[in-house]
């Protein structure tokens, strides 16, 4: 498994790059990165599916690059930075329709009250793990990322704004 | 028949029964040590290299079974020939993928000295060129008990019939790691297993053999799991400093004593997780709506 974490080796071997967002510490790991996963995948309208997945093959290998200084001689394993991504791209694009505001405000909230908690208290609020611990730097870089991405390609005023009959 | 073949008939016949009835409980101890090999009895104990171990990561490994008394291991007869290969394979292929192992060599027993020491040990790892050497112990003890109708070994086809043997084979295996250049003692790891069995008196030898193939192989499949556990527990026991006499560099030249081995892991909570779902239920809620 340490063939596909990200090391400072992810200049000599890429691949790690996009594998050391799939990799994890433990099945609790996972699992809980898997959920926060689920609910931009849930939520994305269906027409902007191929997008959010070109956005993710795009994000990972970005954030794996702003977080490599950073690192040291350690290593990163997991997919929260990435789900931080989604969460920021799917929430604007949400939310710049009418009709689904609601629910990507409440996307934009949740994610600015995780990284604003962890910006406060750093990884403390975290369970503490065997072996490894939370990077809020992954977080903090992958909502901006998804934000970012968003603007790329907001749809233009006449798709914010629905025609009335 | 003559009264010459009839003689010599009745007196195997007695020689077997007496043989049969004097079934006693009978223990096999088969045993290679460390210290024997390591610090043989004329010489003291080498004083360890103030210096200490500084191990390049990634490692070559060997790893040997040390030759047990007076003679090389394989030559004891405890393992059939392949199976001290077939054994040591159980360890290499469970470190293999791992990212600190270079690789991995398996030197045979019959390269080791009796009593050979560090010298034999600086030898075989120069002619393997490995960095440090896993030297592997054996101890190993066969029980055979009569159970309580063994007497009717007496009777000839019931030795060949009737289980009144109870094996018990009991093996411990220990690997002690060394490294090859200051000579540090690096860190040890056991392995165990116990087979049991019933034998008649025909097959008990049969059975044992099986049991003692059977014994090292559970035994090393054991060892492999253990030693894996006591890397990581090195491995924390040195990026704590709770090691001072050995140090491991990685492949950028960072040691681990400085980064003390933490890694970081993108992670949502549990209770971040929950709420992630709470939200989600909600926001499907509206867009119904």
């Amino acid at each position: 498994m340490d063939l596909l974490a990200l090391t400072a080796d992810a200049l000599r071997e890429p691949w790690r790059l996009w594998t050391s967002h799939l990799v994890h510490f433990g099945w609790n790991h996972v699992l809980a990165n898997t959920l926060a996963l689920a609910v931009p995948a849930i939520l994305v309208r269906r027409q902007d599916r191929g997008e959010l997945l070109i956005t993710a093959f795009l994000v990972m290998p970005l954030l794996s690059l702003l977080l490599l200084p950073g690192l040291g001689p350690s290593h990163y394993r997991g997919a929260s930075g990435l789900a931080c991504a989604l969460w920021a791209w799917v929430g604007l694009r949400l939310a710049i329709r009418r009709e689904s505001f609601s629910a990507g405000l409440a996307l934009l909230g949740g994610l600015a009250l995780k990284v604003t908690l962890e910006g406060a208290f750093g990884s403390s609020l975290m369970p503490s793990q065997q072996g490894w611990q939370s990077l809020p730097a992954a977080h903090v870089w992958g909502a901006l990322l998804g934000l970012a991405a968003s603007f790329q390609r907001l749809p233009g005023p006449e798709a914010v704004v629905p025609h009335r009959a | 028949m003559s009264r010459l073949h009839c003689s010599a008939f009745l007196g195997a016949a007695l020689a077997l029964i007496s043989a049969l009835g004097c079934n006693t409980p009978q223990t096999t101890t088969r045993r290679s040590s460390l210290m024997d090999y390591l610090y043989p009895k004329q010489q003291s104990a080498p004083v360890p290299n103030p210096a200490g171990a500084r191990l390049k990561l990634p490692l070559k490994l060997g790893i040997a079974f040390v030759p047990g008394g007076s003679s090389a291991w394989r030559v004891q007869g405890l393992m059939a020939p392949g199976q001290e290969k077939q054994l040591l394979d159980v360890v290499k292929q469970s470190f293999r993928d791992k990212p600190w192992v270079a690789d991995i060599k398996l030197v045979p027993s019959t390269y080791l000295r009796s009593g050979g020491g560090f010298e034999n040990m600086d030898q075989v790892a120069r002619m393997y060129g490995v960095d440090v050497m896993a030297l592997v112990s054996v101890d190993q003890i066969q029980y055979t008990d009569p159970r309580w109708y063994s007497f009717t070994y007496l009777s000839i086809v019931g030795a060949y019939v009737l289980p009144g043997d109870a094996n018990d084979t009991r093996t411990l295996i220990d690997a002690a790691v060394y490294d090859v250049t200051s000579h540090t003692f690096l860190l040890r790891a056991p392995g165990q297993s116990q087979t049991k069995g019933s034998s008649t008196w025909a097959h008990r030898e049969v059975q044992l053999r099986e049991h003692s193939a059977k014994g090292l192989q559970a035994a090393m499949t054991d060892l492999a799991k253990n030693l894996d556990a006591e890397v990581a527990s090195f491995k924390a026991e040195i990026a704590s400093g709770e090691r001072k006499d050995v140090d491991v560099v990685d492949r950028q030249g960072v040691s681990l004593r400085q980064s003390g081995g933490q890694n970081f892991g993108g992670s949502f909570s549990w209770i971040e997780a929950l709420g992630a779902l709470l939200l989600l239920g909600a926001a499907l809620k509206l867009r119904r709506v």
